[in-house]
């Protein structure tokens, strides 16, 4: 009976945006997969949690945006840009470090953008190409309040979402394709860690070539061991070393291929930790540096924002605590990412191609509208 | 519409479903029988304490809700109340919380085994459950121990009752609460637990024989256990503490299913991790290093700035060194943050202040010069400029006025007003509550605390508030905020337990001969009682003697003759001479068994007459060997009165005989 009381209790509390759903199932069922994927991202997010990768990432959060613009009561194209800017807030203050989730509440929200103004009948593309003194002269971007109702808007939303997708789903095999353009035969190439896109990406070429793969092995969590197996099992010739080794072993190799969590706004990466020593001994032996990194991953954030750019985990992994006296006597951290500045880079590979890194902020100016990037 | 997301996310807990096809059920106590937080759990309970700002019983919610159970029952008894509206308010009791929150409260509860027996009584758990106490931190996922334990009770048929989840942590590691190290022997293959014992305040420590004995050939003795107090029962354990209404703890519980083993065929399991945190905040001293675990990110995902519980406003951010800042946080010119420091919301901090390891709640304000380390400090608190506070403790709307300098452990309690200008020693309480309410009661650590209103500017007041524990308690390690040790106190003195035994033996002959029990019966009862009251096999037997050669005195009163003292006593030493068989074995036995005789008949010494008879008739029964008997007989003499004893003539004729009778059987060997 306890339960019952405080349900009604939080009912009005909790639901702001929610609530005004007609069948309170509908409501409940939606809210409840809410806070479970919210719940998900705090425990961890990718590659900890129980959500693993951020490819996977993308495609729950897209999913649940499509449920939300389905099941949520709304009327106008701005009551569901609210409503979803609403629930993106939460998803990323859950986990910040996970930017994919924000990243995917951005192209929702474009979409609905886009959808809304053909249903108007004028041009999305006009309306961003805002010439500097419109910008000056309006004092905002936006007039549009997005408050007509259109019919047919929520269908063509869920479409374009679903197309979405489809492009999701499709990004690792796209960006693999391009392998064979990049990985020539017996080459040396060298990784760190373990990426989806990297596997994939090796995999592919090696139905063609031969070539041979040394791995970073990425202490303390060594994904790097799992890499290898995985990339031998495929009948790569693979080489695990120490991180400490990567600099020594760097005048050997050809090219350097990694993936990476997040493509920030200046073409630099937010990687695994190890990645930015990786790309200063490519730079210092001038070896070329590619990343495989698909679109949902560009981010509109700048490496300073200090907050969400971190990740801490437990120490347990660099000093255990079976360790016992020794741990009351020390600091022990254990971050998980490091920032590569755009200029190591050479190269980024997304699944709609080769692109360089001073060309990313005109990639992110086509996918995120300039008014979402703040959420 | 893709239903991937929920798919993904119950993965696991429907695995384990398929076969249950129940939810996973948990008990939760919030409350903790005893008083280690006295005085402040007086105005709060136990489980509402703020605990890196975040009140500890939502670090149990949220493990037990990560670890997949959907159904938890909350037991609250002292402020219920307090607890009922805490959580009413948070996000467990929201209808959209993955695990419903059922809170029963009650005032009867006196303990664990109270709770237990309510669970029993009102039948709340179908099927395997998770026990733990409303102030357990942990980020463990037990999910595969309740697979082995699921696993173990399908093959075993429902032996094993309780498998006790365990992490491996070195002897020193801080987070190890003194109270609760325990020795575990264990089974190494099948996980099973043979002998539990708590070592606090032991010296020396004993193991049975017969654990080794039967089982596998495998066993480990550990003590690099860090006792989680995360339990997975079986809904057996609720009935165990129904039949049992003595137990009251968990501790009893395991005890109790040990030495029963035999007779009731349960077992108890052990599940020992490496990976994630667990440990519950038993005393001040667990408060303290399991907070600094919380802040050094040991219980990740649990972090400070996660804000796991939801709560508006009481997100952090986390910026190098472990430092975090909650919303609305203001540091003055020239203040530090080194390490390891969390700040609430709209605190606000002076100038030239320095702060390290320490722990600062929502709504306080700081003023400048202050020192602070290894301070946990509570919401609403108002500390003045030039205060200096080392490993304390402040509670809820305290007021420091200026220049007060509080040393080690020190615990400032609710609503206090303090200074100006004063140093407290270390280990002082100060509360609000006069201290004659809890005089009566001498178990809790704060042994002495002082009422403070206003203004204490007395400075005579302060020798009051000193705590003073035993002196060689106090000295045992540097970090125990008052930690005495409760268990060496609690130890019940061995000589209790003896002769409680005695008396068990002599009820449980004197059934026998009034009922006519048989031998085998008997033994059993007299092992079951040795476990009961852990008695070594050495006193066993003595005090089985003592009590066979007193029978006769028990029955017809001392005032028998030698004679009538012998006839009686023959038959019945011939009708349990296979109890005597069955302890007296090896050469050592022999022994024991004769200087309890020979104890005895030094008591008794008007009947040393009746010695030798008793003697004789023993060597015939065969329960002594002759060796043993001339063994003792030569080497035993150690004072006065055993050399006069020995001087007794019939004895001297006995061993006469026996030696002679040694010689002619050897002889005969020849």
């Amino acid at each position: 009976e306890n339960y019952h009381i405080s349900w009604q209790d939080s009912r009005n509390r909790s639901e702001t945006t929610l609530n005004n759903m007609p069948g309170a199932d509908k409501e409940t069922d939606l809210s409840e997969r809410i806070e479970a994927f919210l719940a998900d991202l705090k425990r961890g997010g990718s590659g900890t949690g129980p959500l693993r990768g951020s490819g996977e990432m993308a495609r729950e959060t897209t999913a649940l945006l499509r449920r939300i613009t389905a099941q949520a009561r709304w009327s106008s194209a701005g009551d569901l840009m609210e409503i979803i800017r609403n629930e993106g807030r939460r998803m990323t203050a859950a986990q910040p470090s996970e930017t994919t989730v924000g990243n995917m509440v951005r192209r929702v929200l474009k979409i609905i953008r886009e959808e809304y103004a053909r249903s108007r009948g004028s041009s999305e593309e006009t309306d961003q190409q805002e010439s500097l003194h419109k910008l000056l002269t309006s004092g905002g971007l936006s007039e549009e309040n997005f408050r007509q109702h259109f019919a047919s808007l929520k269908a063509n939303v869920i479409e374009a979402i679903n197309e979405l997708l489809t492009e999701l789903e499709g990004t690792t095999d796209n960006i693999a394709m391009q392998a064979l353009e990049h990985i020539h035969s017996n080459e040396v190439i060298m990784t760190i860690g373990r990426s989806r896109t990297v596997e994939a990406f090796l995999k592919d070429a090696a139905r063609k070539r031969k070539f041979h793969v040394i791995v970073a092995e990425c202490a303390p969590f060594c994904q790097g061991h799992e890499m290898a197996t995985s990339l031998s099992k495929a009948g790569i010739e693979t080489t695990v070393i120490a991180d400490a080794a990567i600099f020594a072993v760097m005048s050997r190799v050809n090219k350097v291929i990694i993936g990476t969590q997040t493509v920030l706004a200046n073409g630099g990466l937010r990687a695994v930790n190890g990645t930015h020593t990786l790309a200063l001994a490519a730079k210092h032996h001038s070896t070329p540096l590619i990343v495989c990194a698909p679109m949902f991953k560009l981010s509109p954030q700048f490496p300073n924002e200090e907050e969400i750019f971190h990740k801490f985990v437990s120490p347990h992994e660099v000093l255990p605590f079976t360790e016992g006296e020794i741990l009351s006597k020390v600091n022990v951290h254990c971050p998980v990412f490091d920032y590569v500045p755009p200029e190591l880079i050479t190269l980024f590979i997304s699944n709609i191609g080769g692109n360089a890194p001073s060309y990313i902020y005109r990639l992110m100016s086509e996918l995120y509208h300039p008014e979402d990037h703040e959420l | 519409m893709s239903s991937r997301g929920t798919k993904q996310k119950k993965g696991n807990v429907t695995n384990e479903q398929e076969e249950e096809d129940q939810p996973l059920q948990a008990v939760l106590i919030a409350d903790s029988f005893n008083r280690r937080f006295f005085p402040i759990s007086k105005d709060q309970p136990r489980a509402l304490l703020p605990l890196a700002n975040v009140a500890m019983i939502d670090y149990t919610l949220e493990f037990l809700t990560s670890t997949g159970v959907q159904e938890t029952f909350v037991f609250c008894c002292w402020m219920s109340n307090k607890i009922k509206d805490h959580l009413l308010n948070s996000k467990w009791c929201r209808p959209t919380s993955p695990n419903v929150v059922h809170i029963i409260t009650s005032d009867l509860y006196r303990s664990l085994g109270d709770v237990l027996r309510d669970v029993d009584a009102k039948t709340l758990v179908r099927n395997d459950f998770i026990l733990v106490y409303g102030d357990v931190v942990s980020n463990i996922d037990v999910s595969q121990a309740l697979q082995e334990h699921r696993h173990r009770r399908k093959v075993d048929k429902n032996i094993s009752v309780m498998t006790m989840v365990f992490k491996e942590s070195s002897p020193g590691h801080k987070s190890r609460c003194e109270e609760d190290d325990v020795i575990v022997a264990m089974d190494s293959k099948s996980k099973r637990v043979l002998h539990y014992q708590k070592t606090q305040g032991l010296k020396k420590l004993q193991f049975p024989m017969n654990i080794f004995q039967h089982g596998s050939d495998e066993f480990e003795i550990r003590h690099d256990l860090l006792d989680c107090h995360i339990s997975i029962c079986s809904p057996q354990v609720a009935e165990l503490f129904t039949d049992n209404f003595d137990y009251q703890t968990r501790n009893d519980f395991v005890r109790g299913i040990l030495v029963n083993e035999e007779i009731l065929g349960n077992q108890i399991h052990l599940y020992v991790t490496n990976e994630g945190y667990g440990a519950r905040v038993s005393n001040l001293q667990m408060y303290d290093s399991v907070s600094s675990d919380l802040v050094r990110r040991w219980v990740y995902p649990l972090t400070p700035e996660a804000n796991f519980t939801d709560q508006r406003g009481q997100g952090c951010a986390h910026s190098r060194h472990n430092v975090y800042r909650g919303a609305g946080v203001s540091l003055g010119h020239g203040s530090q943050m080194e390490e390891n420091v969390l700040i609430g919301r709209d605190t606000s901090i002076g100038a030239n202040c320095h702060i390290s390891n320490s722990i600062i709640g929502n709504y306080c304000t700081i003023g400048d010069n202050v020192v602070l380390d290894r301070a946990y400090i509570w919401n609403n608190v108002h500390i003045s400029n030039k205060v200096k506070i080392h490993q304390s403790v402040v509670c809820d709307g305290v007021l420091v006025k200026e220049a007060v300098l509080l040393n080690k452990q020190c615990v400032l309690a609710y609503n206090v007003v303090i200074g100006p200008n004063m140093s407290l020693p270390e280990g002082t309480v100060v509360s609000m509550h006069h201290p004659e309410e809890e005089e009566d009661d001498d178990d809790d650590e704060f042994l002495s605390d002082d009422q403070v209103v206003g203004n204490s500017k007395d400075k005579t007041k302060q020798k009051g508030l000193v705590l003073n524990p035993d002196p060689d308690s106090d000295s045992e390690s540097e970090a125990s905020d008052g930690s005495q040790d409760m268990g060496s106190r609690s130890v019940s003195p061995e000589m209790d337990d003896v002769k409680v035994f005695q008396l068990e033996v002599l009820g449980t002959l004197q059934r026998g001969e009034e009922e006519n029990i048989g031998c085998d019966n008997l033994v059993l009862e007299i092992n079951s009682l040795k476990y009961a009251y852990n008695i070594t096999l050495k006193e066993v037997m003595q005090i089985l003697t003592k009590v066979v050669l007193e029978y006769p005195f028990q029955q017809q009163g001392t005032k028998l003759s030698s004679s009538q003292y012998t006839v009686l006593l023959l038959p019945l030493l011939k009708k349990w001479s296979p109890v005597f068989k069955n302890y007296i074995k090896r050469a050592q036995d022999h022994l024991d068994c004769l200087s309890a005789v020979e104890e005895l008949f030094l008591e008794q010494e008007t009947h040393q007459t009746a010695m030798v008879k008793v003697l004789m008739n023993m060597y015939q029964l065969e329960i002594l060997e002759e060796d043993a008997i001339l063994k003792w007989f030569s080497a035993g003499a150690t004072t006065d009165k055993s050399r006069q004893l020995r001087k007794n003539q019939g004895l001297q004729k006995f061993i006469q005989w026996l030696k002679e009778a040694e010689d002619e059987s050897s002889e005969e060997g020849e």
